[in-house]
């Protein structure tokens, strides 16, 4: 299976979902793989990151031809504030993906031949530009700009570089939005990789390359200070509409389909975590589970849970060009069914954010659907609530 | 004695029994300040009657406001956020700071008098008035409120352990005057009257400096003249129009020699290379000089640009953990020795996990607290080096070697 920019359409999996759908026996009757991802044990971080991804793109096809010549925009996860630690404990160990994954990545998809690299994130206050948020966080960013050539980084929270936002519709009917107005490297670019961290997520269940994207939308139009026509110049506040949906986004940008829809969470938030995907698909999704901590997202959860966060080593790496069969290789070595639905864990209080990608023809969810290469995920479970 | 050594506090005048004195005797506390005399004597205590038209030899006298961390009106168990992202802070750090350079060799006391009304301030807050003040190189005219003074006559262990902070507070800084000699570690020199048209945005800038974690030194413009320039990365010359005459040729020849001069205005013709942070970037010799493209008004976006403007790689201190307090990095002028002070602005909470990062590498650390001093060991990471901190609820001083 070779992997190209153009064979994950959306099209071509609802179809085929479509026609899985109708079988009565789906679960039991075992069909031909529709995803592979790419499971290894990772000790620690390090050099030995960028020849054990370099496997594991083999192992799922290869990236030559997706990235070769094109323009690769990489969504990373720097979550929260680059002042806050769990404990004393650095960002990338806890709940940020580390920078030795992404100059990993960064430096085989250069090598892959990407003609230019982008590293991309946001966040909610000011529009500091992304390496003065890494050299912040004690990272030196000249680490990953110089991990392979035409590597630029851009804070996606505003305008950034972009001259305007750029509009990316959700194919056939969104969840919650009919699309977003997003930062111009979201659309500017040929191929797109999330890079994500294998964490529990209070809201969402889990955090993996699907949730990863609610920071692709702009606070600027999304975050508290949205403006209420126009795109706020600067981010201010978090995006709170997209948990509560206490209010709609700029009016410059699509607003709600059904603004009488349920306002709760656990409703909305995987919901449009789907509808984000599915307007900005994933290429190529990268967890990074060798360090993360358990419990939630980030060290701000602490405050009020009767789960304590614990800083854990689950020692794994997961790469898969389906961004919903990685996430749920990630659910399932995280101790979880990635079948799951809202009631169980680690969809207590939500849906599954899985389904509802799955429902959008994003991928599969189905392990007896996935193709899992290297290590089995029996040799690899971490169970995230083992630990209380 | 010299008068700069003084530890003032301002005597309850409803004490008019000399026991109540064994309760500075075992403190550096050695001026009593108030409206009368006490009616007995005082020993080695000197009395001083505070009038702010004729502050004591020495000595400024600044008001300053109540130490503390803002909560929300609806929860008073929530910080309430400023325009940082991070709780707001009332402090006085750069009011200690601006006194000081404006009037050299003299010693700062802070006048300001504890919350009234309806307020109810618990014992614990005001070690934090205290060690602020020390941790600046100042002292608080230690004043006690109702609440407190009759805690303490009644030996109540709410009033009688934050008073022992006090003094531990006070014991800790009398015992290090050293620190008291050490300058800012700082990659901007703010040049400014801090007065006239130029007061408001000058003085809020420093405040908003302090929150954010950029570090400056700041230069009283009578003073530009003679400063040595040659230590900072930049000059941040915060006044309405652009300098002139030999201090204009000053910060010229600071931008040509490779510093970032931020000016108000451009300093002669020429067309600017960038734009950035919303100032544009004129080429000058090996540096540059950075020019608003819309006239300062808020210093907040102010701060926030000129932090960006120099970079957060020449950040000297980055400090993980600590929205609820303000650092202040000094250093001995051979750099072997530094100190950070670091005052945490709310009583309610202990800081459990503040780590500090420094680019300069650091060999050891100790961690001086009103309770105990212990030592650190460096961490070393990508960009230096590394201290994780035990925990502490009011100061901390992190003496720095090597």
């Amino acid at each position: 299976m070779k992997l190209t920019a153009t064979t994950s359409t959306s099209l071509s999996r609802r179809e085929w979902l479509a026609a899985a759908a109708g079988l009565s026996c789906a679960r039991s009757v075992r069909a031909a793989p529709e995803a592979r991802v790419a499971l290894a044990r990772c000790p620690s971080y390090g050099p030995h990151l960028a020849p054990l991804l370099a496997k594991m793109f083999d192992q799922i096809g290869g990236i030559g031809p997706l990235v070769a010549g094109k323009t690769v925009a990489i969504k990373v996860n720097m979550t929260g504030a680059a002042t806050i630690r769990q404990g004393h404990e650095p960002a990338e160990t806890t709940y940020w993906t580390h920078p030795d994954v992404i100059a990993a990545a960064v430096h085989l998809i250069g090598r892959a031949g990407a003609r230019r690299i982008r590293i991309l994130e946001s966040f909610a206050e000011g529009t500091r530009p992304l390496e003065e948020e890494m050299l912040i966080a004690g990272w030196e960013p000249a680490d990953l700009l110089g991990a392979a050539p035409c590597v630029e980084m851009e804070n996606t929270g505003f305008l950034g570089y972009g001259k305007k936002y750029h509009r990316l519709m959700v194919p056939g009917r969104g969840y919650v939005y009919p699309g977003f107005d997003l930062n111009h490297s979201y659309e500017e670019c040929d191929v797109f990789v999330s890079i994500a961290k294998l964490k529990e997520h209070v809201t969402a269940g889990i955090t993996g390359a699907l949730k990863n994207l609610f920071g692709i939308a702009p606070p600027t139009i999304y975050g508290v200070a949205a403006g209420p026509d126009e795109p706020a110049l600067v981010p201010h506040g978090g995006r709170m509409m997209f948990h509560t949906g206490y209010r709609q986004p700029s009016r410059s940008a699509p607003q709600e389909i059904d603004p009488a829809s349920p306002r709760e969470e656990g409703y909305r938030v995987p919901r449009i975590i789907a509808d984000l995907a599915a307007a900005r698909p994933i290429h190529l999704a990268i967890i990074d589970g060798v360090e993360t901590i358990t419990t939630g997202e980030g060290p701000w959860i602490a405050q009020g849970r009767a789960r304590k966060i614990h800083c854990v080593r689950p020692r794994v790496m997961i790469v898969g060009a389906d961004p919903v069969a990685t996430d749920a290789v990630a659910a399932a070595v995280m101790g979880f069914d990635p079948m799951a639905e809202r009631g169980t864990a680690p969809f207590e209080t939500c849906d599954s954010t899985l389904a509802l990608a799955e429902g959008h023809g994003l991928g599969t969810r189905d392990l007896g659907r996935i193709e899992v290469v290297g290590t089995p995920i029996r040799d690899l479970v971490f169970p995230f609530r083992a630990y209380s | 004695m010299l008068k700069s050594d003084w530890v003032p506090m301002r005597w309850p005048a409803a004490w008019t029994d000399a026991s109540r004195l064994q309760l500075v005797r075992r403190t550096p506390i050695n001026c009593l300040v108030g409206e009368t005399a006490p009616p007995f004597p005082l020993g080695e205590l000197r009395f001083l009657r505070l009038d702010p038209a004729s502050p004591p030899e020495g000595v400024v006298l600044v008001e300053g406001v109540w130490p503390n961390v803002k909560t929300a009106r609806r929860d008073p168990n929530a910080a309430e956020t400023g325009p940082t992202g991070a709780p707001w802070v009332d402090s006085n750090g750069w009011r200690i700071r601006l006194a000081q350079a404006l009037n050299p060799g003299k010693t700062v006391w802070l006048t300001y008098d504890p919350p009234k009304g309806s307020e109810v301030v618990p014992p614990a807050a005001f070690a934090i008035a205290v060690a602020e003040a020390e941790a600046y190189g100042a002292h608080w005219v230690i004043t006690l409120d109702e609440r407190f003074r009759q805690g303490l006559e009644n030996s109540s262990e709410e009033a009688v352990a934050a008073w022992n902070k006090i003094a531990a507070v006070l014991k800790l800084s009398a015992a290090h005057p050293e620190w008291r000699t050490f300058e800012p570690v700082a990659p901007l020199a703010v040049v400014s009257r801090f007065a006239g048209d130029s007061e408001f945005l000058s003085r809020e800038f420093l405040n908003l400096a302090d929150r954010r974690g950029l570090a400056y030194e700041i230069v009283p413009l009578a003073r530009a003249g003679q400063a040595p320039l040659s230590k900072f990365q930049a000059v941040l010359y915060l006044e309405s129009g652009p300098p002139e005459g030999a201090l204009r040729d000053k910060l010229l020849d600071f931008a040509r020699q490779g510093g970032l001069l931020i000016a108000p205005a451009p300093l002669g013709p020429g067309k600017p290379a960038e734009t950035r942070f919303g100032h544009d970037l004129y080429p000058a010799g090996k540096g540059r000089i950075a020019v608003p493209r819309e006239a300062w008004s808020d210093p907040y976006v102010l701060a926030g640009d000129v932090h960006l403007l120099i970079g957060h790689r020449r950040d000297p201190l980055r400090i993980w953990n600590g929205g609820m307090m303000n650092a202040l990095y000094l250093a001995s002028s051979d750099g072997q020795r530094g100190v950070v002070h670091l005052v945490n602005y709310s009583f309610r909470s202990t800081l459990d996990s503040v780590t500090l990062g420094f680019p300069r590498p650091y060999q050891a650390a100790t961690v001086y607290t009103a309770e105990a001093a212990m030592p650190v060991e460096p961490h070393k990471r990508r960009l230096g080096v590394e201290f994780p901190l035990p925990p502490f609820s009011t100061y901390a001083a992190v003496e720095l070697r090597g």
